[in-house]
């Protein structure tokens, strides 16, 4: 069973449709990346999946059950999701310790020292342990990063959605980010990332979706939608000729 | 030098009724700084309600307090209100008057405070599952108090020297029994001076526990 199943998902902003009918699935342990032009509704998606933005049609099942339903409880719903925000959203009058170890106190309801310990870990993975007492105005774009991916992940969410992870980023910490998610791909952690960066989505996973006026238009290996699809459009985002040799 | 020691000697005869006006001073400062404190984030927090007409009540609320002098409302409590039989002690009348007022005041600084933060963060705490109330207990009002700092401590002192206009509607701070002093022993000039004077001491032991505040609660990387 699909971890995630999205049906003809759909989105309006004051009449303007964003998301026409998205339709995809999202199997565990699976990482797939969402592309598409500015404003053709990823991070709308993204927001759509966890109830941040109610959707106005259309069915999510997360484990066969259909989140998308008025009566769905969205606090529980939104806690076996980790979300990685494009600027971290770290909570700056917390410390990085502090950052991980609020939803475990409660949330979780763990005890100060279960979710320090929990944070420790986490941190550990995210080589952020000496960082643990700083605040975030003190931490290097990369670090936030890793903060917010600790924070995610100390929740043990049943996928971890990231919207546009290296934006923010040179190229070499895009690297370092890359290599985060990679790591995590390898422990089986599922994830759904949205980005307009190609060479991260070639890194990450062998699954793309791209979407395109709020809709699904292609989903296929990374290495078939970026150099050879048959669609020209798709060919052209992603810096391919349009017309095929 | 003779008239400020005879004005001392006078200020000497009259310590227990000039520290008892203190008391009453400090009493009604203290009270309204603390309920208006309250109020003031009570009011704030209706301000957050995504209820239209809600938050018209709420913004007309702070405006309308704002917007009138506060001897105004004293006066239509203490003088006005015994027309309809309702009669409150002057400082039941100082207390609810100042309130209402510091108030309105508080919860402006605190909005005001609220358009600085970072929406991201709100959203983030919304994404992990907490509740409204969590989001506005856990990352709002920690992060838009601290900000507040200055606004709300600037606050405490006005409403430590607007204490004084208490003694028009017949609470016996420590302004009236300088009046007092002075209507006896006809040294208006020293009284006055002497009276600014400890209001200038009281108010400086206020701004000291305030930078102490504002040092010690300031958010690492964000100025206020």
């Amino acid at each position: 069973m699909a971890l995630l199943e999205i049906k003809d998902l759909v989105k309006r902003f004051d009449g303007r449709t964003v998301l026409n009918g998205v339709t995809f699935e999202l199997n565990e342990g699976q990482t797939k990346v969402i592309m598409g032009p500015s404003g053709c509704g990823k991070s709308t998606l993204l927001r759509c999946l966890n109830r941040l933005l109610e959707p106005d049609g259309g069915q999510i099942f997360f484990r066969g059950e259909d989140v998308a339903l008025p009566d769905t409880d969205i606090r529980q719903h939104r806690q076996r999701i980790g979300f990685v925000f494009q600027q971290f959203a770290l909570y700056r009058h917390l410390t990085v310790l502090e950052n991980i170890t609020l939803g475990l106190r409660k949330l979780r309801r763990l005890s100060t020292a279960a979710a320090d310990k929990k944070a420790a870990y986490q941190l550990e993975r995210m080589e952020m342990g000496a960082h643990r007492l700083k605040y975030p105005a003190h931490l290097s774009v990369g670090q936030k990063q890793r903060v917010a991916i600790a924070r995610a992940l100390a929740m043990d969410p049943a996928v971890l959605f990231f919207d546009e992870p290296t934006s923010a980023l040179d190229p070499l910490m895009s690297l370092e980010v890359a290599a985060v998610i990679n790591q995590l791909r390898s422990e089986n952690v599922t994830m759904l990332c949205v980005t307009h960066d190609v060479s991260l989505a070639r890194h990450v996973t062998d699954r793309v979706i791209f979407l395109d006026d709020g809709q699904v238009k292609a989903e296929d290996s990374a290495e078939q939608l970026l150099t050879t699809h048959a669609d020209p459009r798709i060919r052209q985002f992603f810096g391919q000729p349009a017309a095929l040799k | 030098m003779m008239a400020l020691t005879d004005f001392l000697r006078d200020v000497g005869n009259d310590s227990a009724l000039l520290l008892g006006g203190l008391r009453s001073t400090l009493l009604l400062a203290t009270t309204i700084s603390i309920t208006g404190f309250v109020g003031g984030v009570l009011v704030f927090f209706c301000t957050l309600t995504s209820n239209r007409i809600g938050r018209y009540w709420v913004e007309s609320y702070i405006s309308f307090f704002i917007g009138t002098p506060l001897l105004v409302l004293l006066f239509l409590m203490y003088y006005g209100l015994p027309q309809w039989g309702v009669r409150l002690s002057p400082l039941w009348v100082s207390i609810i008057g100042f309130t209402l007022n510091v108030a309105a005041y508080n919860a402006r600084y605190l909005t005001t405070a609220y358009r600085g933060l970072d929406t991201g963060e709100l959203e983030a705490a919304r994404a992990q599952g907490f509740t409204s109330w969590q989001v506005f207990t856990l990352i709002t009002l920690p992060q838009v108090l601290r900000l507040s700092i200055p606004g709300l401590t600037n606050q405490v002192i006005l409403n430590l020297k607007d204490s004084s206009i208490a003694f028009l509607i017949q609470y016996t701070e420590f302004f009236a029994q300088i009046q007092e002093l002075s209507a006896r022993n006809f040294k208006f000039f020293q009284a006055y001076l002497f009276a600014g004077i400890v209001y200038l001491g009281l108010v400086s032991v206020i701004v000291l526990i305030a930078r102490h505040l504002e040092a010690k609660c300031m958010i690492p990387g964000v100025r206020g």
